[in-house]
């Protein structure tokens, strides 16, 4: 039998396609709603970390205990998928150690993208990193300041895709 | 010249936990698009070779990112290309979808009456029926560069071991060895797909199976969506 009589004369055999094959389907609409549900909807979810900074505009200043910890992203606005320079600055700084950023999504997880920040200054810090683009259509990332010796601040913004 | 980085092991792991999310979404109704067309009992083989085509590419993508040591430089020459394999998964997927459903004979309008020996109808019979097992590795190939978040993250951190390093070779091998990690990191989910898929619980209830089946167009639908305003 040809392979055009095998795929086209044969209406009954389609039919009965495999029942056994519904599985497939249903698990793509798991798949689906796993995946845009969580990339899409999540951001509606009250246990969102809400967005504390607008780093299109300028400087955002976060409390970290005793200390103040402000974080620049340039250039602005700041856009996904290009080369930026995170600013930190912490008043009263005193650790050898210096901070750096784990960059990443609220609710997704998109893999480890830290940038190492160096000393400029006193008290001052300087480092690039890049923002990747998610599919999902989600805006929102964070950029946890982790201070060695005193703990992290989460800067939660909005990038531009 | 030291090839033993823990960042391997790292992206390892960022493959398997991203997998399990990310990767089930993303490549999950692709798999499951592709696995109706099997006609295989066992799908591990043609998974096999759908996996090892997307680790392939996502090796070369590390090796290309770790030659450059520059993320933002190749993204930018990518874009377009990822946008087009969007654009064809989504196809893909619809049609796998509206084969499967009996809604509309595709198959009639393509393959008996519309030129049967022109292009679109040897296209789609090619994407309808795809029984051959060497077909899937072309398929990962192509399908290894859709846009993807955590894949990005992993392009950025061969573009940085890339740029760390102290010749281009090196640069290119480790690159190569960060994305081939994570990569193969990524297979265990979509492998666990295929194996659920296989077992079949679901016996009898063409309901479900014509409801999932339209969910599955949309899915695609959306791909393609989502291409265009990418």
């Amino acid at each position: 039998m040809s392979d055009k009589n095998r795929i086209c004369k044969n209406p009954r055999q389609r039919k009965k396609m495999s029942a056994s094959k519904a599985i497939y389907p249903i698990l793509a609409m798991a798949g689906m709603l796993f995946f845009y549900g969580s990339g899409v909807l999540k951001p509606a979810l009250a246990s969102e970390p809400a967005v504390n900074c607008n780093a299109h505009e300028g400087v955002c200043s976060l409390p970290l205990g005793d200390l103040e910890v402000t974080l620049e992203i340039s250039p602005r606005p700041v856009k996904a998928m290009q080369d930026l320079v995170f600013k930190v600055s912490i008043t009263n700084h005193v650790s050898a150690n210096p901070p750096y950023i784990d960059l990443g999504m609220p609710g997704m997880k998109m893999g480890p993208n830290r940038v190492l920040l160096e000393s400029t200054g006193q008290d001052t810090y300087e480092g690039k990193g890049v923002i990747v683009r998610c599919p999902s259509g989600r805006r929102t990332w964070f950029a946890d300041v982790i201070v060695p010796g005193s703990g992290a601040v989460k800067f939660v913004f909005d990038v531009i895709y | 010249m030291s090839f033993i980085d823990p960042i391997y092991l790292i992206f390892l792991t960022t493959g398997i936990t991203v997998g399990f999310g990310h990767c089930i979404g993303m490549c999950g109704p692709i798999v499951v698009s592709l696995s109706l067309n099997t006609g295989e009992q066992n799908p591990i083989l043609p998974h096999l070779l759908y996996s090892a085509g997307r680790v392939m590419t996502y090796t070369i993508l590390g090796g290309i990112m770790g030659a450059t040591g520059s993320f933002t430089s190749v993204a930018v020459h990518i874009e377009g290309i990822q946008r087009g394999v969007m654009v064809f998964a989504g196809l893909l997927i619809v049609i796998m979808g509206l084969a499967m459903s009996g809604w509309i004979p595709l198959r009639k309008v393509f393959g008996d009456y519309c030129n049967p020996g022109g292009i679109i109808s040897r296209g789609f019979r090619r994407l309808s029926q795809l029984k051959s097992r060497a077909a899937y590795f072309p398929i990962g190939l192509l399908l290894g560069l859709l846009p993807c978040g955590p894949v990005y993250t992993a392009l950025l951190a061969a573009a940085g071991v890339g740029m760390k390093s102290p010749d281009g070779l090196e640069g290119i091998i480790k690159g190569m060895a960060v994305m081939f990690f994570f990569g193969i990191g990524t297979v265990p989910a979509l492998f666990l797909v295929a194996k659920l898929a296989d077992m079949g619980w679901l016996k009898n209830r063409r309901i479900i199976y014509r409801v999932a089946a339209m969910l599955m167009i949309a899915v695609g639908v959306y791909f393609v969506v989502k291409a265009i305003t990418y």
